[in-house]
């Protein structure tokens, strides 16, 4: 909200000296009428949260958040089997913190500032998190292993070769473990989908989409841009038919009229329908991000690669596709962004995610009239974790930056 | 225009020696898709061992011309061979014909996202499925031997041209191919890089590689061509020996030609 203007690139670089008042000076009193609205959004923004605080410290009952935590964050899942859940969580910290420790192996720093106020946010948030103490603990435990496996991935990038391959099994074989330890089976009580609810729900519907929309999206850029005019019509179709239709229509098709079409014994539970509809949903999108990542590719580039003899398939593998995926990150990671929030959109199909179980909590009678704290505090969930996603599309784009 | 069956060819070039053809181009004719007439009958033929520059002015059809030796282009009329290969227009292995004909561009095309090392073992292990430790010593060889070694951790946008296109040259000889073909290999250069590039070519031709070079540099064209052609609209004005080429041309074209780069 600054009322500045970029400076004429005539003018010096600005330098550091003068102090906070030259800065104001020039940044925010340059002129009577910048002035002027400089002091006009400070009194209103001094104004919204003065009466925001006040809100939130005097009328605000914030007791919606903590007498449901369970149901914001597991939904129905069964309370003695929360364990299979704090071991999904450790396991996919520790993954996590290889897999930063292995990327950020040739940085200079592990830990650099924003590393650290990451962590100590984390950490804040442990501690003052509306649940119970132990789940606190495990919850700093796990903040704690996060950190522990950065620093052991770090040092294992150094002395071992080839560890990024092994680090990508480790994150395929835990996805069968993670599904494991949430339905149960083979040896664990079974949980059905119908009692998984909350920011549980809200993940694992997302994660599951964006791992099989990914691929998707990839095969369908590539049909796009093929050579056979079959592979070429059909997935032009699908992705100009797919970008006409609104995704909640989509969700309502999956919802209502898949069941109608397969027999009883036959029809995937609704969460299921669900990854499906913001599978096939998103897949379209992505092939129309990565083909603006595949049309960045220089010519010469696939005539270097057939000219040292590699076959189309070679080609399109070893050299085109890494290209345009790393040009494409931030908008793949966009598209991933809008999957996570049309998440969102299950509610309205009676799935209980992290809204909808939001909306179940609001129909309590004993939490009647809560709308503020609920979304407020959900608002920042969702926040929380798109703004998780940039910082992480951000990192990866700078360990992928070949030119110095 | 004489028809020469598949076998005729192939007993010439079986003949071994020094005079073994190599590239029999035979009244090559090309329109690109806007019906442009870009090649109009061009014949030449390239032996074991020897460097051919062509020369000529902007859009003759240089370019387009020896991006038909490795299949880059497709021609519709006339013939070409490569080491005894028809390439006809449904060519089935186009990819075996092209392991055997390196190509260095303009642009060098190096691929950017992978090291100087990677980008000249990359052809080696995935086309001719060399192990890794082969292709990595062979490649290292290259790269001593262009000059680059100590750069082969880096990537190529942190190289300056003259270094990017000789590891163009090395990933090209990584495949130990048969024939060079280089396009205006110095054109994009800072001219104060067209000399270590130049030099790696000259040490090549006189390693014995069969070269045909796409230049402007009279410089190296006297030195190290064995004969020199000139291009224009799409046909080949005049071919001789860069002594006569360049010091007694027979074509009004060419002298037009030497007299406006000269
Ligand atoms: N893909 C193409 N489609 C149509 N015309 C082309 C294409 N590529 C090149 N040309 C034309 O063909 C002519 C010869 O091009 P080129 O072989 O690159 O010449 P040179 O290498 O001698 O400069 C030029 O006039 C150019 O404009
Ligand atoms: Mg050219």
């Amino acid at each position: 909200m600054t009322t500045t203007f970029p400076p004429s690139s005539s003018a010096p670089p600005a330098s550091n000296s003068g102090g906070l008042m030259a800065w104001l000076r020039k940044n925010l009193f340059n002129n009577w009428l910048n002035g002027i609205l400089t002091v006009a959004i400070s009194a209103m923004l001094v104004w919204v949260g003065m009466s925001f605080l006040e809100w939130a410290f005097t009328v605000a009952q914030w007791s919606v958040i903590p007498a449901n935590w369970q149901l914001y964050f597991v939904g129905r899942y069964p309370n003695d089997q929360y364990w299979r859940l704090w071991a999904i969580f450790g396991l996919v910290a520790i993954l996590s913190g290889l897999s930063w420790g292995i990327l950020a192996r040739n940085t200079a720093q592990l830990f650099t500032k924003t590393a650290l106020i990451c962590l100590g946010l984390l950490g804040v948030f442990g501690v003052i998190m509306p649940a119970p103490l132990t789940s606190r603990l495990l919850f700093l435990g796990a903040v704690i292993l996060l950190a522990a496996a950065a620093w052991g991935g770090r040092q294992l990038g150094h002395s071992v070769a080839g560890i990024g391959r092994w680090i990508s099994f480790a994150w395929i074989a835990s996805f069968f473990v993670v599904m494991w330890l949430l339905a149960g089976g083979f040896g664990l009580e079974s949980v059905s989908t119908g009692n998984w609810g909350g920011l549980l729900l809200t993940l694992f519907i997302s994660v599951v989409s964006i791992l099989l929309c990914f691929p998707m999206g990839v095969l369908l850029a590539l049909g796009r841009q093929s050579s056979l005019p079959v592979v070429r019509l059909l997935s032009v179709l699908y992705i100009e038919i797919i970008r006409g239709v609104p995704l909640i229509a989509i969700l309502f098709i999956g919802q209502n009229m898949i069941p109608l079409f397969l027999p009883q014994g036959m029809r995937p539970d609704n969460v299921y329908r669900a990854i499906l509809g913001l599978t096939l949903f998103s897949a379209a999108y992505l092939a129309e991000n990565v083909r603006g990542g595949l049309q960045a590719i220089p010519r010469g580039q696939m005539e270097a690669a057939h000219a040292l003899g590699l076959n189309p398939a070679l080609t399109t593998m070893l050299i085109i596709l890494p290209q345009a995926l790393k040009i494409s990150i931030p908008a793949i990671v966009g598209q991933f962004i809008s999957l996570f929030q049309d998440t969102t959109l299950l509610s309205i199909v009676s799935i209980l995610e992290l809204l909808g179980i939001s909306r179940s909590i609001l129909a309590n009678p004993s939490f009647i009239g809560r709308y503020w704290e609920v979304y407020l505090f959900i608002g920042v969930i969702y926040w929380l974790f798109c703004y998780l996603m940039s910082i992480g599309s951000r990192r990866i784009e700078a360990s992928l930056n070949t030119e110095h | 225009m004489t028809q020469i069956g598949t076998e005729t060819v192939q007993d010439t070039m079986n003949g071994s020696g020094d005079d073994k053809p190599m590239i029999i181009a035979q009244d090559v004719e090309k329109w690109y898709d806007n019906n442009f007439h870009v090649l109009r009958g061009v014949s030449m033929t390239v032996t074991k061992g020897e460097v051919l520059v062509v020369m000529g002015p902007s859009g003759s059809g240089k370019s387009t011309f020896i991006r038909t030796f490795n299949a880059l282009e497709s021609y519709q009329k006339g013939k070409i061979f490569v080491d005894g290969i028809l390439l006809s227009h449904d060519v089935k292995n186009i990819e075996t014909i092209r392991q055997e004909v390196g190509m260095v561009f303009q642009q060098f095309n190096l691929f950017p996202h992978l090291s100087v090392l990677q980008n000249v073992m990359l052809a080696p292990i995935w086309v001719r499925r060399w192990p890794k430790a082969r292709a990595e010593e062979v490649a290292l060889q290259l790269l001593e031997r262009v000059g680059i070694l100590e750069q082969a951790k880096k990537f190529p946008g942190q190289l300056s041209g003259g270094q990017q296109q000789r590891v163009a040259i090395a990933r090209a000889l990584a495949m130990q191919p048969k024939i060079m073909l280089f396009d205006e290999p110095t054109s994009a250069l800072d001219p104060e890089m067209v000399r270590e590039v130049l030099d790696v070519m000259r040490s090549l031709a006189d390693s014995g590689m069969t070269m045909v070079v796409v230049t402007h540099e009279v410089g190296f064209a006297r030195e190290v061509a064995d004969r020199v052609v000139l291009m224009a609209d799409g046909l080949l004005v005049e071919e001789a020996t860069p002594e006569v080429f360049f010091n007694s041309p027979t074509e009004e074209r060419t002298k037009k030609f030497l007299s406006q780069i000269l």
